[in-house]
């Protein structure tokens, strides 16, 4: 049973994220991240691509031109480019308003295909929102690396504005190819799950010069498949919760590329020990691929925001009683 | 009026469904969700290949018409139009798409070609699910026409045209068909 089944039928939500073809000239929006500030204001930041993602399911019989996954960029353009929207959402999940993240201050000619802020999750530290994703554009053979956007909204008129851009280097020597998906922890401004199992805690800070240390490593967890970053780490109880993807990369006879992704929610505690995961993976709508950049509690119900094979995105309202059982799930599952 | 989201919820238990994938695309396109329709009219296509063919069918022609809308990705379209048609040759639907989209290219040959292909499969009646701007035979004929000016066959293009203004055809195609025929001849009497 797919996870928006599971929570409709009892009592949940989804609710889609749109905005106007106007504005995206119909191409994809993608991996919201959802965050819930503590004047109770629901907040995404999504992702908007000049791209359609082209996936071929099942037997595969009606590939692109170029195979079974494709970024279907322009055809005289190269660039895969992203833009990023704000979004705030009333309590029934509709958008109420949305504004295209103006970057214009801080923007440089790219210089590599990947173009833009990407998977960028929203986080309010220290009274400042961040959105933190994964920039490429800045390097001529796509090194990837984790930025820290600071934002400034304007509530009232509905505008956003960055006003601070910060390159994150990796910890260490700092010499990865690329950087992605570190998940924020809310409540511990500036600190990053890096990687979940082993998991690896990162600090940085939001002035110059960008730095990054690692507070601890820890190697002693056997979990099913290696997990990635998806949603923020968010706090529920005592617990700290995450929603994290596992991802099957491969090729087909002709070596052309393909991929499915699933999800988990993983436990923490209040020492950012995993203590849980779910044991099976599972996806939101069935789609091989979708992808989970946010979530947060609101009232006692979850909400998870996720993107659909590149081209849509929902919110999803986990209702409490079903959010309990997955955490005991997750809960269950033997690390030995 | 359905939400979008009523759709997807109601499909929630059952999303490999060839049918509901495709009434969440059809809803995605009148929301101008594009992107999103793509994704579930391929759905649409790949789960019902054994079992719902004009829903397969008709799903092809879609995505060739959206990646038409979203400009500059020729080779998508042209690709998705040739698979509705190799799944389903006896159709004239995808001739007639594919024969449009070339005279858009000003390739007249395949205009032509493809123009003639879809007119021996014009006796099939039944209705396919969604409009896929196939309007009758006339539309063959008039892809016909224009590229055969193209090509050098003016006498045939004009006897098409001619023709064609005979028939109760669309005042949109009889005002084109019309200014055709004064480029092509401006002393003809219309």
């Amino acid at each position: 049973m797919n996870l928006v089944q599971r929570a409709v039928s009892n009592g949940g939500k989804l609710a889609p994220l749109v905005i106007s073809k106007g504005l995206t000239r119909g191409t994809g929006l993608m991996n919201p991240s959802v965050f819930v500030n503590d004047r109770g204001n629901i907040l995404v930041n999504l992702r908007h691509v000049n791209y359609t993602l082209y996936h071929s399911e099942n037997t595969q019989k009606f590939p692109s031109r170029w195979g079974p996954l494709s970024y279907l960029h322009p055809e005289k353009d190269m660039n895969l480019r992203t833009t990023n929207y704000l979004m705030k959402l009333d309590n029934d999940l509709v958008v109420t308003n949305h504004a295209l993240i103006d970057t214009s201050k801080l923007d440089v000619d790219p210089l590599w295909e990947f173009v833009g802020l990407e998977d960028a999750r929203l986080v309010e530290w220290e009274n400042k929102y961040y959105i933190c994703g994964v920039r490429r554009d800045t390097t001529t053979n796509g090194t990837g690396r984790m930025e820290l956007s600071e934002i400034e909204i304007d509530m009232d008129s509905f505008t956003a504005k960055e006003i601070s851009r910060l390159r994150i280097p990796a910890p260490g020597d700092d010499n990865s190819y690329c950087e992605k998906n570190w998940y924020p922890i809310l409540d511990k401004p500036y600190h990053f799950i890096k990687w979940t199992a082993p998991t690896e805690l990162v600090r940085t800070y939001p002035d110059e010069p960008a730095r990054c240390e690692q507070v601890f490593h820890r190697e002693n967890l056997s979990i099913p498949a290696d997990q990635r970053g998806g949603s923020q780490l968010i706090k529920f109880g005592s617990l700290y919760l995450s929603v994290t993807h596992e991802v099957n990369l491969f090729r087909n006879y002709l070596n052309q590329k393909d991929a499915i992704y699933r999800h988990r929610l993983c436990v923490w505690d209040d020492d950012f020990n995993l203590v849980g995961i779910s044991p099976e993976p599972f996806s939101f709508l069935d789609a091989r691929i979708e992808f989970v950049a946010g979530a947060a509690i609101l009232e006692k119900d979850l909400l998870i925001s996720f993107g659909f094979q590149d081209n849509a995105a929902f919110i999803l309202k986990v209702p409490n009683v079903v959010l309990v059982e997955m955490i005991q799930e997750a809960l269950s599952y033997d690390f030995n | 009026m359905i939400l979008i989201e009523k759709l997807i919820e109601d499909a929630s238990h059952d999303m490999l469904n060839p049918v509901l994938n495709f009434d969440i695309a059809k809803k995605d396109e009148e929301l101008e969700q594009i992107a999103s329709a793509v994704s579930f009219y391929l759905r649409a296509a790949e789960y019902g290949h054994d079992t719902h063919p004009t829903i397969v069918y008709t799903s092809l022609l879609k995505v060739a018409r959206c990646f038409e809308d979203q400009a500059n990705r020729e080779q998508s379209v042209s690709n998705a139009l040739l698979q509705a048609i190799q799944y389903m040759p006896a159709r004239p639907e995808g001739y007639f798409l594919l024969s449009r989209f070339y005279e858009r290219s000003q390739k007249w040959q395949e205009c032509y070609t493809f123009a003639e292909m879809g007119m021996m499969y014009t006796t099939r009646l039944d209705q396919l699910p969604a409009d896929v701007e196939y309007l009758g035979e006339f539309v063959l004929f008039f892809e016909k026409g224009v590229s055969a000016w193209w090509l050098g066959r003016k006498e045939e293009s004009l006897k098409i045209f001619y023709d064609l203004l005979k028939q109760d055809i669309p005042d949109h195609y009889r005002s084109t068909i019309k200014y055709n025929i004064y480029k092509i001849d401006p002393n003809a009497i219309i």
